[in-house]
């Protein structure tokens, strides 16, 4: 699922009158990629989960497992996880529409559609399921408008256009939907400031502005992009700390950070932050005894954050993961097996 | 082992029992909660109910939720039987404890298209796991499904209004641009509005609970002026106290610019609006607000609202007004000057499409120098009229090429209102803000907005 960030804990806490805006990083935060400890930390996620909160984040579990793995492979650990299990937990989530769902017995959606066939592009694995049907899925829940919606029930949302095309492009099947009306939508949901929302006329959001830029570049459309105003809207989400938010006045958040970063990445204007204070933030984030990412320093890890401090550092040049692909959010090399080159602006 | 879970399971029957009989004797429940307690008391129920106020013990929720969990998804599997009172039970309790979790709402989905619930009933449930969840983007999703039931059943119902019975009162047209809504759809337009500020208000800058609101008037009010310019004006109390608040803000944005649309649309309309208010309007929820702080400005901005006229230059004038205010009094907002480009933005992209539109905010220089008579109401519309032999169209006209050079007059102020001249205006508002400022935060905010007039804005 996007940008679920802190789908277990939805208790935040408000301060009242005097807004905290931004974290101070201590002198003795991480500075040092600790990437045994990441790995070991998502190896083991699975297992100890107590039955409570297994239970509470179940409706996301396909796209949980698609954090794991990617992080995974991003540190050249995939081989630790269990492929042929989680094949046939894929198998058993797509239904007769051709729809997969978060996990048995849940209701087909896009979201999880998409995870799916990233995790079996991660395995070289596509035909596992049924792809025909993944496709003819996906047509269906597309609108006269060219937007889509998440599942039958007709939720519209740009995520889920990004979902729609994202799934098909992994299978080479972009061409089965009508891509033109799709774009048409997409570009309704841009704002003044450059950034897009979730339905025309919504307020810009990171992560929907990631959505909807991985979008047009899948469609070959990013010259539509107004990349200046959307990269001066992009950049000034990074705050003093080093970490970006993803909107005015929230706190900087490692998977802000990603959606952002990304975004700056596809339209060409990743130079606009300053990286090494990203770089220092997203480390900061790390924790030291546990392993894995929180969404800011000192908080509780979790591997949706993990995978995407990961991917951040990647993208910021880390040598020691492999490099991430800002679209999709997957490895490189995979891409390149699939023969997918998503565009980006210089 | 055995023992437990039968223990397990009797304990989740009565529970689920104990809250659906609280709905039922309090059907006024308007907050749900869970009250720390890690052990159960001897022989009471987890259900504490005071006033209208629901709350769970937390020692239960880890077997309930797991429990009610498994038995839901088998009965989705066809592994396991539920009657429909059992599922309606079983998903309240759930939702109330994971509203996230959709397949439970997809269940309620149909046993309401099967008519075992009712609509308004899901609005409720919604609005209380918002009370917990103020975000919860599922809960947000479903809400926005059941009312394009109930609406689909106003417009299905809007040919047979005049039967009996106590079905929805549609007296308006189904997809019409009428400036009236029905009863039923005012009631559901208060509601929505009501839901959305209480979940605003648990939740800074919740992004589910704005995108909503602008949903629901979409659907609802459609290019309704009256009701637009309500929420405008109820907004400017909100905002004034949240001031950090980037989607209420931008609610408003999205407020003025349908405005515009709206007002350069009708030709009665495009410099005037007449409101009168018409029962319909949010102005119970503004109450409510009123009594939390002292209005900020309050008073002469409902003065400014109310009154029969409102003019595309005006909203502007007022809306920049009032964000100098705020930023002079909150300094160091970013979202405050994040407002102030937004509104500057969508100004000066109204002033180079309607160049002949004084920016003068005075009516009668407006209406004059459009050409237009207050009396016929006649507009600058697409439609080209020519008076005075001015050329009052909606494509751009030239200033050079104006016909008429003894029209001195007009021509000085068709210069006067050019896009520079704005653009100026808001370069000294900087130049002098930064002169008397020694906020840090407030300079840094300042300085990146002149750039961005000078980088993003300029010609
Ligand atoms: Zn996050």
């Amino acid at each position: 699922m996007l940008f679920s960030c802190n789908f277990l804990s939805s208790a935040s806490v408000v301060h009242e009158g005097t807004p905290v805006k931004d974290v101070v990083i201590k002198p003795d935060a991480p500075s040092a990629l600790i990437l045994d400890k990441h790995a070991d930390y998502i190896a083991a996620y699975g297992s100890k989960k107590d039955d409570y909160e297994y239970t509470l984040s179940e409706y996301l579990r396909m796209s949980g497992i698609y954090w794991g793995l990617t992080v995974m492979d991003l540190m050249s650990q995939l081989p630790r996880m269990n492929c042929e299990e989680i094949t046939e937990f894929i198998q058993s989530c797509q239904h007769e529409c051709g729809g997969i769902s978060a996990s048995t017995g849940h209701d087909p959606h896009l979201l999880y559609t998409l995870s799916a066939v990233q995790i079996l592009a991660l395995y070289d694995n596509v035909q596992a399921v049924d792809v025909d049907k993944v496709v003819q899925y996906i047509q269906t829940l597309q609108q006269e408008d060219g937007s889509f919606s998440g599942d039958k029930w007709g939720e519209i949302d740009t995520r889920f256009s990004f979902c729609a095309v994202a799934t098909l492009a992994l299978l080479g099947k972009l061409d089965t939907i009508n891509v033109d009306k799709a774009v048409e939508f997409v570009l309704s949901c841009m704002n003044f400031d450059g950034g897009f929302g979730c339905r025309p006329g919504s307020e810009s959001h990171a992560g929907q502005i990631y959505c909807c830029t991985g979008f047009l570049s899948l469609t070959g459309q990013l010259h539509r992009v107004n990349a200046d105003l959307l990269g001066w809207w992009l950049c000034e989400r990074q705050l003093p700390s080093g970490g970006l938010n993803g909107r005015p006045e929230k706190l900087p958040d490692v998977c802000y950070s990603w959606w952002v970063l990304a975004s700056l990445k596809i339209i060409g204007r990743i130079h606009w932050i300053d990286k090494a204070k990203l770089r220092a933030f997203i480390l900061a984030c790390q924790d030291e005894e546990t392993g894995g990412f929180a969404d800011r320093p000192g908080d509780m890890v979790d591997p949706f954050h993990t995978l995407f401090g990961v991917a951040g550092l990647s993208l910021l040049g880390e040598e020691q993961v492999k490099p991430v692909n800002p679209v999709l959010c997957m490895p490189e090399v995979v891409l390149r097996r699939i023969g997918l080159e998503p565009d980006l602006l210089s | 082992m055995a023992e437990f879970e039968k223990e397990v399971s009797v304990l989740v029957q009565r529970v689920v029992r104990d809250i659906s009989n609280a709905f039922k004797k309090n059907p006024n429940i308007d907050e749900i909660g869970i009250i720390p307690c890690p052990e159960p008391r001897y022989n009471r129920s987890p259900i504490v109910l005071v006033e209208t106020k629901l709350g769970l013990e937390s020692w239960c929720v880890k077997f309930l939720l797991p429990s009610l969990h498994r038995k839901l998804l088998l009965y989705r599997q066809r592994k396991n039987y539920l009657d429909r009172e059992a599922l309606v039970d079983v998903t309240v309790t759930l939702l109330l404890l994971n509203p996230d979790f959709t397949t439970a709402w997809n269940i309620r989905k149909e046993l309401l298209q099967c008519g075992v619930l009712n609509p308004e009933k899901d609005l409720y449930l919604g609005k209380l796991a918002l009370t917990r969840f103020p975000k919860s983007p599922e809960t947000w999703i479903h809400r926005r499904w059941v009312l394009l039931q109930i609406l689909q059943q106003c417009y299905a119902q809007k040919d047979c209004r005049k039967e009996q019975g106590e079905g929805y009162l549609c007296h308006t047209e189904a997809t019409g641009s009428s400036q009236n809504l029905c009863t039923h759809q005012a009631r559901l337009l208060h509601q929505e509005m009501a839901v959305c500020s209480e979940a605003a208000g648990r939740y800074p800058s919740n992004y589910n609970a704005w995108s909503h609101r602008i949903w629901v008037l979409q659907h609802i009010a459609k290019d309704n002026v009256e009701v637009f310019l309500d929420e405008l004006s109820s907004m400017r109390l909100w905002v004034s106290m949240h001031v950090s608040d980037h989607s209420g803000f931008h609610y408003r944005q999205f407020l003025l610019k349908a405005l515009v649309t709206e007002l350069c649309k009708s030709p009665e309309s495009t410099a005037t609006a007449t409101l009168r208010q018409q029962g319909i309007t949010t102005s119970g929820e503004r109450a409510h607000l009123k009594d939390t702080r002292p209005a900020f400005g309050l008073e002469e901005s409902c003065k400014e609202w109310q009154p029969g006229v409102v003019t595309v230059p005006r909203l502007f004038d007022l809306e920049v007004d009032f964000c100098s205010e705020l930023i002079h009094s909150y300094p160091g907002h970013e979202t405050l000057w994040c407002h102030r480009r937004q509104v500057v933005f969508l100004w000066y992209q109204w002033r180079r499409e309607h160049p002949n539109f004084p920016g003068n905010t005075n009516e009668d220089d407006a209406l004059h120098f459009c050409g237009i008579s207050k009396d016929n109401g006649q507009a600058c519309s697409s439609t080209e009229t020519s008076v005075n032999g001015l050329t009052c169209g909606g494509d751009a006209m030239e200033v050079d090429g104006l016909p008429d050079p003894q029209d001195a007059t007009l021509v000085k102020r068709g210069l006067l209102m050019s896009c520079s001249l704005a653009l100026h205006a808001e370069h000294s508002y900087v130049s002098s803000l930064l002169d008397n400022c020694c906020n840090l935060e407030q300079r840094r905010f300042a300085l990146a907005y002149k750039k961005w007039l000078g980088s993003i804005i300029r010609q």
